[in-house]
Parts: structure tokens; C-alpha cells; sequence
């Protein structure tokens, strides 16, 4: 496993490096930082209303649940511009640079080369959050009465939703030759994904629950409410390592494929 | 003065096989790229790949360095069998590609470290250990630089150097000297000899006199087969024993008339017309025995008054050998 972080460092290096990590982290701070200081005058503005007498319209909307639900739902939404662009690099910059049969020669395990990807890429993700518990900061110490609990339930649902995403592009980067087809594809099948969400939206009974049970959107908003259930999790769990195992499939190809 | 170890009395030491094959084959599909290929390499020895473009020169290193396996049949580096313990086994190999693609966006010395990581090397010695790669592959004035921006010849040594991290007791060398310039040719030839030394060097190559300048042993591989195999100096006597035969006759009406007295000569293994200009004919054959046949030959032209006028031997190259292997690989014989 210690030959794994040595690749996740190798890889994580290269990715801060890279335009696309620059482009995606100046990008996701901008919109995070947008986000969450809308969320919160918004919520500043609400309750100026409710002080105004309309009390019953706001009553039992918590600043967490405010501010933090929607401040994760959209930025779980929007993970699916952010994976494309960071798992593309995965495989398919190995790839290009014919680096790859380098890396098979060297004494690691297919496991660990796979495991080393995704370490680079979800340490990547949990780099991008580490300056949004800033604003978190912020906000307590400006006054405002914070529920750290489903807070924390917030972030590790996110980086559940990531994981299972950035998975998913793994496999995807590991089938392309180039970054631009593994982005698009990539984003393509994310984009799927995400629509399932409408799909469960419109359509009831047996579809609304098959299709809500499929969604990905569907199980983190749990997530942002606060709630962990193990069904949410081990949906993601699942998702995760079955991309990680095609991913595997995938580049043991090689041995019949040459 | 200490008296000798019996034991080196009685016999030489033999160096330990670093690496066996033992009859592989590997199918993609329904193509086989390599058919039941054997044999040993010894520690100290440098074994040179020979083959066409296509020959499964590739195939077979790749399998060597644990990138797939084969779909028959075992490999060893040392004890160890590479496709039962390839971590293990790995430790042991150092590879160098063919085109050899580096991590462009890494620097050297980052890319090194990486690699030393990768292959164990204890903290408290990476640096040094790296340094002294960095100064034996001559690449030590670039180490901060990026390997993007580097000239082939310089990527070719950091390939090099990666290969010889972990100082691994078996090195696989792809086509180790392609587009170098000369006089970086000449260096890596001489840093392949010294490590030939003290390593076991696999390298495969379609530059023929840098067989003979560096490999102690040749494998010629044609079609996914070893069609010829031994070591440099049996490659040689083998040369030396078969030679050509020039002959240039004037008159060439009696063109069959010669061609009948070359045929009625024992040792001649084959003859071919090279030449027919105005009026003389020029014919060249392949003498396999260690014999001169020229006294023969002018004898019975002159004996049946047929004007001879130009006679000489020359000797088989390595390159003409190996043409002949390739293109007759029925004959598969070991020289």
C-alpha cells in the first residue's frame, strides 16, 4: 500500500501542476466562495424578514440547514464539470506519454496502480474543500450558531459523491487515448447520471422510486439534510469500488490486447 | 601468501543464471507473437536481441519485464518466478523502452525520486544513491531541469539512470542506442559494457555490429521463434568458416558450361548469377567449409579454356548471416 501513496504523491504533484488542476481549482473556489456568501445574505435577508413579523414563513429553517443544504446540493451538482476535467488525466496522460508500460514495469501491483490514481485524485478534491472550511470558520466566528454535525455529515457526503464520481472517470480515463475523449465521455455519462434525478422527478410510482434509487443527486441530498442512513452510503460504497474493479479490468487488458 | 580455495581447484566458478525462460508462447487473439521460446542467462552476461521489425523482440522483453504475461510457460529472474511473485521479481529488473517517454511536466530529480520511492530505496540513501546514477549515465547538469524540455539524448540517459535505480540485477535494454547521435552512441556503448560487468544486460537491438561490439551472446528471433542462437565468438567462427566465392568469366555463350563446373564442385552451397554485362558473367557462391576453393575453381576453367578473368573470396558479414537466417529460417542452425 506505501507503493500506492507513492504513486498518489507522484500523481497529486502532477496535478497541481497541471492547467487543469489550476483551471478547476481557481473555478471551484470562485464558485464556492459565490455560493456560499449568497447563501448565507440570503439567509441574513430572511430572517430580517421574519424580525419584520412573518416568523411562521421561516420558522424551522436553521442556519445549517439554509445556508449548508444548499451550498452542498449545488456544489455536488457541479462536481460533474470539476471530475472530467481531473480524472481525464488519469490514464490518458500516461497514455499520451507512453509512460504507462513504464509504470507495469515497475514493482507495483495493478491494485496499487488503480488505488494510487484514485488517491491522487480524491486528495486532489479534499485540497479544493480545505479552503471552504475558511468560510466555515468564518461564519461561527462572525456569530453565526452553527450545528457542526450535520455539517460534517455535508462534507463527507460530498467527498462520497466525489469519490463515487472521480471512480467513474478513472475507469473512463483508463479506456481513452486522449484527455479530450476521457473528459467528454467522462462528463457524458455524469451527465446521465444527473438526469436521472429529473427523471425521478417526473415520473411516480415503481420509475420515481427505481429511477430516485439510481440517482446519485438522490442519495447525497440526504447527505445535506444532515441524515446518515447506510443505504445512502453503501449505495456510494458500491458505485465506488465497482468503477475502482472495471477499472482494474480495464488495464489488465493488456495482456490479451498487447 | 593464502593458499588457494580447493574448491576453485576443481572447477571454475559458474555464474548463477539471473534469468531462465522455459518454452514461452504468447497469443493475442489468434496471432501468435511468440512461439515456445527458451533459454539462460548468466549473471555478468550481455544477451543481445536480434530480429526483423515484427519478430517478437518487443513481445519477448515485454514478457521479461513483467508487463503481461505469456500464455505459456514460465520465467525466473533468479529464484524467483516473475509471474507468481512479481513485486518481487520486479525489484529485480530494470527497464529502459524503447521510445523512451519520461514524465515530461516532472523534473529530473523529481522523476528520480519518484522512481526510488517506487523501488524501495532507503530514505537516508536516495540522495546519494540517485547522484551517483545521475553522474555514471553523464546526466548530472540537467537534474533541475524539466525532462520535457531535454534533448533525446539526454532522455535516453535519464532512461537510463531510471533503469539503474535500486541497482537491479537484471537490466532490459530497448533498443538502448536509437537516435542517439555518434558520439553518444560510442558512450553508451561503453556504459552498457561496464555494467555488463557486474549486471545480467538483456538488450535488443537491429544494429548489427553493435551486437558483436557489446553482447557476449545473440538470440536471432524471426517470426516468434529463436532461429539461431550463441555467443559472439561462435557467431564469429561461423562467419569465418563460410565465406563467398566471386568469379567473373569472360565469353558468355558457355554460360552453362561454367555453371556445370561450379555444380561438379563439392562445397559450394549455392551459387547465384550476379552479373551479365556485355560479354562476361559474373557468379557468387556461398562456401560453408573452411577450405579455399579458388585453386579448384581457376584449375577447371582453365582446363576446359574457359577465360577467367577475375577470381576472389570475400567473407560472409554479420549482416549477410543474419539475412540468411532470416530469409532461409528453415535451416534454424545454431553456429
Amino acid at each position: 500500500m506505501k507503493n500506492a501513496l507513492v504513486l498518489a504523491r507522484k500523481d497529486f504533484e502532477s496535478y497541481v501542476h497541471s492547467w487543469a488542476g489550476v483551471l478547476v481549482s481557481v473555478f471551484f473556489l470562485l464558485i464556492a466562495g459565490i455560493f456560499f456568501s449568497f447563501f448565507v445574505l440570503g439567509y441574513a435577508k430572511i430572517s430580517l424578514e421574519a424580525a419584520k413579523g412573518a416568523y411562521e414563513t421561516v420558522q424551522g429553517l436553521g442556519l445549517t440547514r439554509f445556508v449548508f443544504s444548499s451550498f452542498f446540493l449545488n456544489m455536488g451538482s457541479l462536481l460533474i464539470f470539476w471530475v472530467p476535467l481531473l480524472s481525464m488525466r488519469a490514464f490518458a496522460e500516461e497514455r499520451k506519454q507512453e509512460t504507462l508500460e513504464l509504470l507495469f514495469t515497475y514493482p507495483l501491483s495493478d491494485f496499487e496502480i488503480v488505488w494510487g490514481k484514485f488517491l491522487a485524485l480524491l486528495g486532489f478534491l479534499k485540497m479544493l474543500l480545505l479552503p471552504t472550511l475558511v468560510y466555515v470558520l468564518i461564519l461561527s466566528k462572525l456569530g453565526g450558531d452553527l450545528d457542526w454535525g450535520p455539517v460534517a455529515i455535508g462534507y463527507a457526503g460530498f467527498l462520497l459523491l466525489g469519490s463515487a464520481y472521480l471512480s467513474l472517470g478513472l475507469f473512463i480515463s483508463s479506456l481513452a487515448d486522449s484527455q479530450i475523449v476521457s473528459a467528454i465521455v467522462t462528463f457524458g455519462c455524469l451527465l446521465i447520471f444527473w438526469i436521472l434525478d429529473w427523471v425521478a422527478g417526473v415520473t411516480d410510482g415503481f420509475w420515481a422510486h427505481f429511477f430516485s434509487a439510481l440517482s446519485p443527486l438522490d442519495h447525497f441530498r440526504e447527505f445535506t439534510f444532515g441524515v446518515l442512513d447506510l443505504s445512502h452510503i453503501a449505495y456510494f460504497v458500491f458505485f465506488h469500488f465497482y468503477f475502482l474493479f472495471l477499472t482494474l479490468r480495464s488495464i489488465e487488458t493488456r495482456h490479451w490486447k498487447g | 601468501m593464502a593458499s588457494p580455495d580447493p574448491k576453485f581447484e576443481v572447477a571454475p566458478p559458474v555464474a548463477p543464471v539471473m534469468v531462465r525462460v522455459e518454452d514461452i508462447s504468447k497469443n493475442f487473439g489468434n496471432v501468435r507473437a511468440i512461439e515456445h521460446v527458451s533459454f539462460e542467462i548468466r549473471q555478468g552476461e550481455v544477451l543481445g536481441f536480434l530480429g526483423p521489425n515484427g519478430a517478437g523482440k518487443t513481445t519477448a522483453m515485454r514478457i521479461l519485464t513483467g508487463f503481461f504475461p505469456p500464455t505459456q510457460g514460465r520465467v525466473w529472474i533468479g529464484e524467483i518466478e516473475l509471474f507468481k511473485k512479481p513485486k518481487e521479481a520486479k525489484r529485480h529488473i530494470g527497464y529502459m523502452p524503447e521510445s523512451v517517454s519520461l514524465y515530461g511536466d516532472m523534473k529530473v530529480l523529481e522523476f528520480l525520486g519518484f522512481v526510488a520511492r517506487i523501488k524501495n530505496v532507503p530514505r537516508g540513501k536516495r540522495a546519494a544513491h540517485i547522484e551517483e546514477k545521475l553522474q555514471r549515465c553523464g546526466v548530472g547538469e540537467v537534474k533541475n531541469r524539466l525532462i520535457g524540455q531535454l534533448s533525446k539524448g539526454y532522455r535516453q540517459r535519464i532512461g537510463l539512470a531510471q533503469a539503474l535505480i535500486g541497482d537491479p540485477g537484471v537490466l532490459i535494454l530497448d533498443e538502448p542506442t536509437n537516435g542517439l547521435d555518434p558520439k553518444q552512441i560510442v558512450e553508451v556503448r561503453s556504459l552498457i559494457r561496464e555494467l555488463g560487468k557486474e549486471r545480467t544486460l538483456i538488450l535488443s537491438t537491429h544494429i548489427l555490429p553493435e551486437v558483436s561490439m557489446v553482447c557476449d551472446r545473440v538470440l536471432i528471433m524471426n517470426r516468434g521463434s529463436v532461429v539461431a542462437s550463441g555467443t559472439t565468438e561462435e557467431l564469429e567462427a561461423g562467419l569465418k568458416k563460410a565465406h563467398e566465392i566471386f568469379v567473373v568469366m569472360g565469353d558468355r555463350c558457355r554460360k552453362e558450361e561454367a555453371l556445370d563446373i561450379l555444380r561438379s564442385i563439392s562445397g559450394i552451397d549455392r551459387i547465384t548469377v550476379t552479373e551479365e554485362k556485355n560479354d562476361q558473367v559474373s557468379f557468387s557462391m556461398v562456401i560453408s567449409r573452411n577450405e579455399d576453393l579458388r585453386p579448384v575453381i581457376s584449375r577447371l576453367f582453365v582446363e576446359r579454356k574457359l577465360p577467367l578473368l577475375e577470381i576472389r573470396s570475400g567473407r560472409l558479414s554479420l549482416e549477410e548471416i543474419f539475412m540468411k537466417i532470416v530469409l532461409d529460417e528453415k535451416s534454424g542452425r545454431d553456429f
